[in-house]
C-alpha cells in the first residue's frame, strides 16, 4: 500500500486530535533547536518539522518505554494508548533484548510490559546515516526487518507500507478509512529497493576502517592491559550506559513515608564506581579499566549468552555522547585482534593461549 | 508467582531482637503473611524511607509464620537495621533464588562452613537438615569468628552438640585481652584438619566473607572435594532480586535467580566471582 506524506501526516493529526483508534498520543522524531544533526522523539503538535526518515534519534527508544526514574510501588494504573512513528530498525532489535530481560517467566516489568502492549509502532526506512552509526557490523539493517506493526518506505512524495504484525493489519485498516491509499506497482518495489542497497552501501564505506572478527567470545580473554589502555580517557561518567538503547540496568529506593511501602526505580549505569557496591564498601569492580571491561563483556557475552542476542545493536549513541572521545567501534576491533593471553577469570591460573 | 506487582512488599512486625554480638544482631520478624521459602533463597528487606538489602534467613524453612534474619552492621541499611525496635514494621519481598539442593544430599556426610555473619545463612540450612535428620548421615558444622565476642548463636550451640550425628567445632582467629575462649584458636580452614570426611560424592557448604570463600575453596580442593560437591553462597548486590537490575551478574549467571548458592564448578569460570 502507498499513502502520500501529506495525507499521512494529516492521519497523524487526526489521530491525536480526535483519538482516532483511540490514540492518546503519537510521538515522532523532531530536529533538535541546538543541531541540525540531533533528531528527538517529541509529541506531534502544529509546527511540522518532523523527520521521518532521517537516522536514530539521540534518545533512544527505550526512554519511552522504560523510563529514567518511576514509581513501580504502588503501581499506577494508567489508560493510554500510544502511536510511535520513525523508529529505527536499531531501536526495535534494542526493544527484542529489553523484551526478553523485562517479560520473561521469572519476571515482568509491569510497566514496561504496559506500554509496549499500548504502544503501536511505526518504523522508517533509514534515508541518511550519522557518521557514528555502524549496524551493519551488527548484522543490523538500516531499515527494519521485524519488531514494526507498519514500516515506513520512502519513495519521492509517499510512503510504501509494510505491515508486520496484527496490530499493524488494524492500524492499515484505520489509515484506509481516513485518508486514500493505493496500490503498488512493481517499480515501486524496485526503487525502494535500490535506495535500500544504496545507504546500505554507504555504511558498508563508513564503518570499511573497523570491520572486525566476530568471535565476541574472545574478548574475555583479552589482554587486561589492552583493556587499561583502551579506557584511559574514559571518565566513568555513565553517559554511555544512560544513552545505549538496551542498558538497562536499575536501583530500586525506597521512599516510603506512611504506611504503604514506595518503591522508586531509577537507571543506574555499571560505569560508576558505586555500582554493586555490598554493604561495607566492597565492590566488584573497584578499578575504571574493570569498569569499562565490563561494558564490552555484557554487551557482546553475558548479554549474549542470557538472551541470545547481542546487548549491541551499532546505534553508535555511545560513540556521539562520550565526553573522553572514545570510538567504540575501534575499541571492540582493538580488542578482538590477535594476539591475545588467556585470563582466567578468577584469577586463578593464567596461561598463554595458543593464538587461535 | 509474580502475578501481581513483582516489587510488592509484605508488612512484617519485629516482634524480638537478639543481639548476637556488638555488630550482628538478629531480628524476628512475623510477617502479614506466612512467607514460604527453601532454605538459601533470600529475601529483600526494607527499613522504610531507608532502603533495602537482600538477606538469607537464619530460621528453618519449615516455619513460614516467622522468620529470623540475622544482620551485621556494615553499611547504611544495616545501620537502620541496628536502629531498629521491637514493634517497628519492616517489609519483606521474595524468597528469590534457587536454594540449597537438599534433596540431592539424603544419606550423605554433609559439611558446612560458616565464617562470621556467614553463619546465618548456613544456621537456616543446618535448622532445615536437622528438622529431617534420619535423612541424613551426618552433619559437620564448621564455624569462625574473628574473636570470641563476635561468636553468634551461643546461647544454641549446647542444644546442637547433643544431636549424635553432629559435630559442631569452632574456632576464632584470636582472643583479645579480656575475652575468653576455650575451644580452637585457627582460621576457620585450619578446622579442616580436625575433621575426618570422605570427601568423595559429599557435599561442602560455604558461606562467608570473600576471603574466606576464596581460601576455603582452595583448601577443599585440596582436602578432595570435586568442584561439583562445593556449594557458595555468593555475596552480591542482589537489588530486585529477579535478574532486572544486573548489579549481581557474573558472567552469565546471576546470582539472584541462579544463586545465590552455586556450586564451584559451575562459576569458576566466570567473571566477578570472588570480588
Ligand atoms: S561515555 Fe565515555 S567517558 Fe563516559 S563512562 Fe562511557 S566510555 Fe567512559
Ligand atoms: S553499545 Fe553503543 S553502539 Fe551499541 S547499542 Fe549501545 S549505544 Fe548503541
Amino acid at each position: 500500500m502507498i499513502v502520500k506524506i501529506q495525507d499521512f501526516y494529516s492521519f497523524l493529526h487526526r489521530c491525536q486530535k480526535d483519538c482516532l483508534g483511540g490514540f492518546k498520543s503519537v510521538i515522532l522524531p523532531k530536529k533538535s533547536q541546538h543541531s541540525d544533526d540531533d533528531l528527538f522523539f517529541t509529541t506531534l503538535s502544529e509546527d511540522n518539522d518532523y523527520f521521518l526518515d532521517s537516522y536514530r534519534t539521540v534518545d533512544p527508544i527505550r526512554m519511552l518505554f522504560y523510563f529514567p526514574r518511576e514509581i513501580v510501588l504502588p503501581a499506577k494504573k494508567s489508560k493510554c494508548k500510544r502511536l510511535i512513528v520513525g523508529a529505527k530498525g536499531c531501536d526495535l532489535r534494542a526493544l527484542e533484548v529489553l523484551d526478553k530481560a523485562l517479560i520473561n517467566d521469572d519476571f515482568v516489568d509491569p510497566i514496561y510490559n504496559f506500554w509496549r502492549e499500548n504502544t503501536y509502532i511505526i518504523s522508517s526506512d533509514c534515508m541518511t546515516i550519522s557518521p557514528s552509526c555502524h549496524c551493519n557490523l551488527l548484522d543490523g539493517k538500516p531499515y527494519a526487518e521485524e519488531g514494526f506493526d507498519l514500516n515506513l518506505s520512502r519513495m519521492d512524495d509517499s510512503y510504501y507500507i509494510t505491515v508486520g504484525s496484527s496490530k499493524g493489519e488494524e492500524l492499515l485498516l484505520l489509515i484506509k478509512e481516513h485518508v486514500t491509499v493505493s496500490k503498488v506497482s512493481p517499480n515501486n518495489i524496485n526503487s525502494i529497493k535500490a535506495n535500500r542497497k544504496l545507504v546500505e552501501e554507504k555504511l558498508r564505506k563508513q564503518n570499511k576502517q573497523y570491520e572486525r572478527t566476530e568471535n565476541y567470545y574472545d574478548l574475555r580473554s583479552v589482554d587486561i592491559e589492552k583493556w587499561i589502555e583502551a579506557s584511559k580517557s574514559c571518565i566513568g561518567c555513565g553517559g554511555c550506559t544512560n544513552i545505549c538503547p538496551t542498558c538497562y540496568c536499575m536501583i530500586l529506593n525506597d521512599e516510603t513515608v506512611t504506611k504503604d511501602f514506595v518503591k522508586v526505580r531509577s537507571y543506574d549505569s555499571c560505569q560508576l564506581h558505586g555500582y554493586a557496591r555490598v554493604a561495607g564498601g566492597d565492590t566488584p569492580r573497584p578499578k575504571m579499566y574493570q569498569r569499562f571491561r565490563n561494558r564490552y563483556l555484557c554487551k557482546f557475552d553475558y548479554m549474549k549468552s542470557n538472551f541470545n542476542l547481542l546487548g549491541c545493536t551499532g546505534c553508535g549513541r555511545c560513540i556521539d555522547t562520550c565526553p573522553g572521545k572514545i570510538e567504540f567501534r575501534k575499541v571492540v576491533q582493538k580488542m578482538l585482534e590477535l594476539p591475545r593471553k588467556r585470563v582466567s577469570s578468577s584469577g586463578m591460573k593464567i596461561q598463554e593461549s595458543e593464538n587461535v | 508467582m509474580y502475578n501481581a506487582n513483582p516489587y510488592d512488599v509484605i508488612p512484617a512486625v519485629i516482634y524480638e531482637i537478639i543481639e548476637e554480638s556488638p555488630t550482628i544482631r538478629t531480628l524476628r520478624l512475623r510477617p502479614e503473611s506466612p512467607i514460604s521459602f527453601k532454605t538459601g533463597q533470600f529475601v529483600e528487606l526494607t527499613i522504610p524511607n531507608i532502603g533495602e538489602g537482600p538477606f538469607t534467613p537464619s530460621s528453618s524453612h519449615y516455619i513460614t509464620e516467622e522468620m529470623d534474619i540475622t544482620i551485621m552492621k556494615t553499611g547504611f541499611v544495616t545501620e537502620y537495621v541496628h536502629k531498629a525496635r521491637v514493634g517497628d514494621t519492616v517489609g519483606l519481598r521474595g524468597p528469590y533464588g534457587k536454594g540449597y539442593p537438599i534433596e540431592e544430599w539424603k544419606d550423605k556426610n554433609i559439611l558446612i562452613m560458616g565464617g562470621g555473619v556467614g553463619m546465618a545463612p548456613t544456621r537456616s540450612l543446618f535448622l532445615t537438615l536437622l528438622h529431617d535428620i534420619d535423612d541424613y548421615n551426618s552433619i559437620t558444622f564448621l564455624a569462625g569468628a574473628r574473636a570470641p565476642k563476635e561468636v553468634i548463636y551461643k546461647q544454641h550451640i549446647d542444644e546442637w552438640r547433643k544431636h549424635d550425628k553432629v559435630n559442631f567445632l569452632r574456632a576464632v582467629d584470636k582472643i583479645p585481652e579480656g575475652e575468653r575462649w576455650s575451644e580452637e584458636v585457627c582460621l576457620i580452614t585450619k578446622l579442616l584438619e580436625k575433621i575426618d570426611i570422605d570427601p568423595k560424592d559429599n557435599p561442602v557448604i560455604v558461606c562467608g566473607p570473600p576471603v574466606m570463600m576464596k581460601f576455603g575453596t582452595l583448601d577443599l580442593l585440596e582436602y578432595g572435594y570435586a568442584d561439583k560437591d562445593i556449594y557458595l553462597s555468593m555475596e552480591k548486590k542482589m537489588y530486585c532480586g529477579f535478574g532486572q537490575c544486573r548489579h549481581c551478574v557474573m558472567g552469565k549467571y546471576y546470582a539472584c535467580k541462579d544463586g545465590p548458592v552455586f556450586t564451584y564448578d559451575m562459576i569458576k569460570n566466570e567473571e566477578n566471582i570472588w570480588e
